[in-house]
């Protein structure tokens, strides 16, 4: 948008993502590949890291350095 | 309070966005017109604030931001396809997490923060039913068979539904990693073209061979009693490389692929006898893959006409742009009727997400209608003109409609290559004479002068014609791709006129890929060609896009300019301005 | 700092240059492809008339350059590296419109104009660099100083016209937009390099992790077959399964 729209808050932003992986894991669990689960929570797990260190590119460099 | 609902496909390629308020499409527009990167994937913002604007209306006024596919199935998909080809996925499993885990996974968190609307109010319809509805809600038929064919969406490669009063009721699907398109793409690879953008030539080069590699692709794509097709898996590896499409058994089978930007010798007197042959051999190649894609097609069709028990047919997803295709499903096919909307890839996903939406889902009213693909921004005249004054091109105004024909028509007659601006965008990849280049198409040096002087494109690829329509005759189209005419989504045989008045237009096998152009669709461009018909007995001209190698069809008055100052076309009219070359001062260089 | 980075440039150059020169060329080509979007989008937005068709020239010469370097890195490259056009677009992400707006409307006039000067003058001392060093081979210099020519007057007509956007301010404005503008040009070097540790580390943890948990569950997963199936059964509403992401 040409103007920056309004953004959703932390919070917001946290509910959603807690959201789209409890509707991830809840279409597992009821669908045809419920052995899945495991793997995903696995991921869920990375995914939160990645998305956290996206939000704090600037020290980034630093946590990755640590691991 | 009017339903306002923003229909939004992205995150794979050609983004777009569509807006619909109370059942009616009011504006869609691709994102590459405006960021300028062809087949953008990224978010449609700029779109979606053009189709906002349009309306009048802003972020807040968004009742429904409908997004085109289930992001989570389609996770589900990629990560169950690693698992089951593991170890061969090594490569392509922590390219497609990162991207999953780090971004696409959260497309709702995108969508909320990009468009600035209420997270409540994100919707998803499912990537197959956005294109179903976009050919369905967009055609002439109150019942019909729906068949969409692309690469993938969530599971489903090939999907068959049955459109009425009723809404789409899906009636079957074939899954991934059996895909019709993705086999067609893996050729597209073979053949040294890029995936997603080189399809049209394959079938542009298949009129050049004969079909001699038929026997050994119906081995790697064998057609299934059930009305359906399986891929030999051993030669293909779209579903666990995450580069290459095909494998080295293809390659013992069919030879060595074409490298990228090998000559075409086929149309170089000057070859040699090898490098002719080689190209012989990929010109087979490509008929091969298009007849196996059209028998396939015919066979999934009988099975859909049978399936749905309908008279006629729309077909949507990528696949469903192959014009060659088309017309042997109309010639040969068991349907009454065919439709197939202009933009049947990913751009008409966002139209058709929001269509399901207000249709299928909140239940407006839909009635049959003539689809109109001219949905994206206009150029506003008075910034055109003081642009074209600030940049020093020459500039003639032409307020009167018969002046502005009649000039046009000159230049056309006098050999010239004009850009020709006007109304509003086309959405989807075909120019229907809104950001068209035109040319007459009488010569018989025509094609090869477009080509090298301003398209610079491969020239094995062939022209295609608008044609008025009373003069629908210069066409061979059948009688159950009539309803095609307008949008250049059927390749049909030319006349023995065509052939002979109009070579520049017709393909080495004869055939042309027409627009019939009716006066109350389109009555500037319909003048043009009554004009061209008046001087010359002839009411065609050649049409192409307007755009140079590897660009997007220009969106902004700039865009033309610019398309204009690095080609050699000869005007662009804009409206009612004929703007002329550029001085040199004003290239520099 | 200037000496600083020039070293940077002979070192990181000697490598580059010796090791992947089509990769060099393609990348200044797209580099130039993506200022051409950028000067195009600026024609498009500025309200000051009489600099758009400095504006114009300047994206034509950047659109030529792409083409130049595009051209020389297949000759470098030779007739079978043929790069294809969706891997090009995929780098040129960062131009054109990020965000929703262009570089001209996030930055405002004369913060482009001194990104504009900043860029085309980091852009002649790292050309100037490569030929001190003598990296370039004899077509790739040639190439380059046609180019050459035409970055100069970017960078000086970029700056007078920053200085005469700046007059009333006076000169103090302008220095400040120059400033702004490395800054943020050393920010975006930072994550960039931040990102890319990212990339590479998050490759790593997920490589490791297909090694070692995944093949467990290779015992359960199946391709799925092929030929018609029943679609998938839905026991939501409509419009239930219309809000859902799954």
């Amino acid at each position: 948008m040409s103007s920056e729209p309004p953004k959703p808050s932390r919070l917001e932003s946290i509910l959603m993502r807690l959201g789209t992986a409890g509707a991830l894991l809840a279409m597992l669990g009821r669908g045809s590949r419920p052995w899945m689960l495991p793997l995903v929570l696995v991921l869920l797990v990375i995914g939160a890291g990645m998305v956290f260190l996206q939000s704090v590119q600037y020290v980034a460099p630093f946590i990755y350095m640590v691991f | 309070m009017p339903q306002v609902t923003l229909g939004v496909s992205a995150l794979y390629h050609d983004a777009a966005a569509a807006l619909m308020i109370d059942g009616q499409v009011i504006a869609a527009a691709q994102e590459e017109r405006f960021s300028r990167l062809k087949h953008d994937p990224s978010l449609p913002v700029r779109a979606a604030q053009w189709c906002l604007d349009e309306a009048g209306l802003s972020a807040q006024d968004i009742d429904q931001l409908i997004f085109y596919e289930k992001p989570l199935r389609k996770f589900e998909r990629i990560l169950s396809t690693s698992i089951a080809t593991f170890p061969r996925s090594a490569l392509s499993f922590p390219r497609q997490m990162k991207a999953w885990l780090g971004d696409k996974l959260w497309t709702r968190n995108r969508l909320v923060e990009a468009f600035g609307v209420r997270p409540e109010r994100v919707g998803f319809s499912d990537h197959h039913r956005s294109h179903a509805a976009s050919a369905f809600y967009s055609g002439p038929f109150e019942r019909a068979a729906v068949l969409v064919a692309d690469g993938v969406g969530e599971w489903a490669t090939t999907s068959l539904w049955r459109g009425g009063p009723a809404g789409l009721e899906p009636l079957g699907e074939v899954r991934w990693p059996h895909s019709l398109g993705l086999l067609y793409s893996a050729m597209t690879a073979f053949l040294g073209f890029a995936v997603n953008e080189g399809e049209y030539k394959v079938m542009g080069m298949a009129a050049w061979g004969t079909p001699r590699y038929r026997e050994a692709l119906d081995r790697v794509g064998r057609l299934l009693p059930d009305g359906g097709f399986a891929l030999d898996l051993d030669h293909f590896s779209h579903h666990w490389h995450p580069t290459r499409a095909y494998t080295d058994r293809l390659v013992a089978l069919l030879g060595p692929p074409r490298p990228p930007g090998a000559p075409f010798a086929l149309l170089d007197p000057s070859a040699s006898a090898a490098a002719r042959a080689e190209s012989q051999r990929h010109a087979d190649l490509a008929a091969s893959v298009q007849s196996w894609l059209e028998d396939a097609l015919l066979h999934v069709i009988r099975h859909a006409h049978q399936r749905s028990g309908e008279a006629n047919l729309c077909l949507a997803g990528g696949v469903a742009l192959n014009a060659v295709a088309n017309h042997r499903l109309a010639l040969e096919g068991p349907f009454a009727q065919l439709f197939v909307q202009p933009a049947a890839g990913d751009a008409g996903g966002a139209l058709g997400a929001a269509q399901w939406a207000s249709f299928g889902v909140a239940g407006r009213p839909w009635s049959p209608s003539r689809f109109r693909p001219d949905l994206g921004p206009s150029l506003d005249e008075g910034r055109v003109a003081d642009l074209v004054a600030d940049l020093g091109f020459p500039c003639e105004a032409l307020p009167h409609e018969d002046a502005l024909l009649d000039r046009a028509a000159q230049d056309l007659l006098s050999g010239q290559v004009l850009g020709w601006v006007q109304g509003r965008a086309e959405l989807g990849p075909r120019a229907l004479g809104h950001r068209s280049i035109l040319a007459d198409p009488r010569g018989p040096d025509t094609a090869l002068r477009v080509n090298t002087r301003v398209k610079l494109r491969e020239p094995f690829r062939p022209f295609a014609p608008s044609i008025a329509e009373e003069q629908a005759a210069l066409v061979q189209l059948p009688p159950a791709a009539a309803a095609l005419g307008p949008y250049m989504t059927v390749a049909c045989p030319a006349s023995d006129r065509l052939r002979e008045a109009a070579p520049a237009v017709v393909h080495v096998n004869g055939s042309t890929r027409p627009q019939l152009v009716s006066a109350a669709d389109d009555p500037r461009y319909h003048g043009l060609l009554r004009r061209m018909g008046e001087a010359t007995g002839l009411s065609a001209l050649l049409n192409t896009s307007f755009n140079l190698k590897g660009e997007p069809l220009v969106g902004s008055a700039t865009d033309a300019l610019a398309t204009l100052a690095r080609c050699e076309l000869d005007a662009v009219y804009i409206g009612p301005l004929r703007v002329g070359r550029p001085p040199a001062r004003v290239l520099g260089g | 700092m200037g000496a600083l980075r020039r070293a940077w440039i002979g070192l990181t150059g000697q490598f580059a240059w010796r090791l992947r020169p089509a990769h060099m060329l393609r990348s200044f080509s797209r580099t130039e492809q993506g200022s051409a979007l950028d000067m195009f989008a600026a024609v498009e937005s500025t309200d000051r008339r009489d600099i758009r068709k400095k504006y114009f020239r300047h994206a034509l010469d950047e659109w030529r350059h792409a083409g130049i370097f595009r051209e020389r890195a297949r000759e470098v490259a030779g007739p079978d590296a043929v790069e294809s056009g969706r891997e090009e677009a995929g780098m040129l992400v960062e131009h054109g419109i990020v965000g929703g707006r262009t570089l001209f409307e996030r930055l405002g006039e004369r913060d482009f104009l001194a990104f504009v000067f900043v860029a085309e003058a980091d852009a002649v001392e790292q050309f100037g660099v490569y030929a001190r060093h003598g990296l370039l081979d004899a077509g790739t210099e040639a190439a380059l100083e046609r180019i050459l020519k035409d970055e100069l007057f970017h960078v000086s007509y970029s700056k007078h016209e920053l200085d005469r956007l700046s007059e009333a301010e006076g000169a103090a404005a302008a220095r400040g937009a120059v400033r702004r503008i490395r800054w943020s040009r050393f920010k975006e070097g930072y994550l960039r390099l931040s990102r890319d540790i990212g990339h590479g580390m998050s490759s790593l943890w997920l490589l490791a992790l297909y090694g070692l948990v995944l093949p467990p569950f290779r015992l359960f997963a199946r391709l799925e077959a092929p030929g018609w199936q029943a679609p998938p059964t839905e026991a939501r509403s409509a419009a239930d399964a219309l809000m859902s992401e799954a």
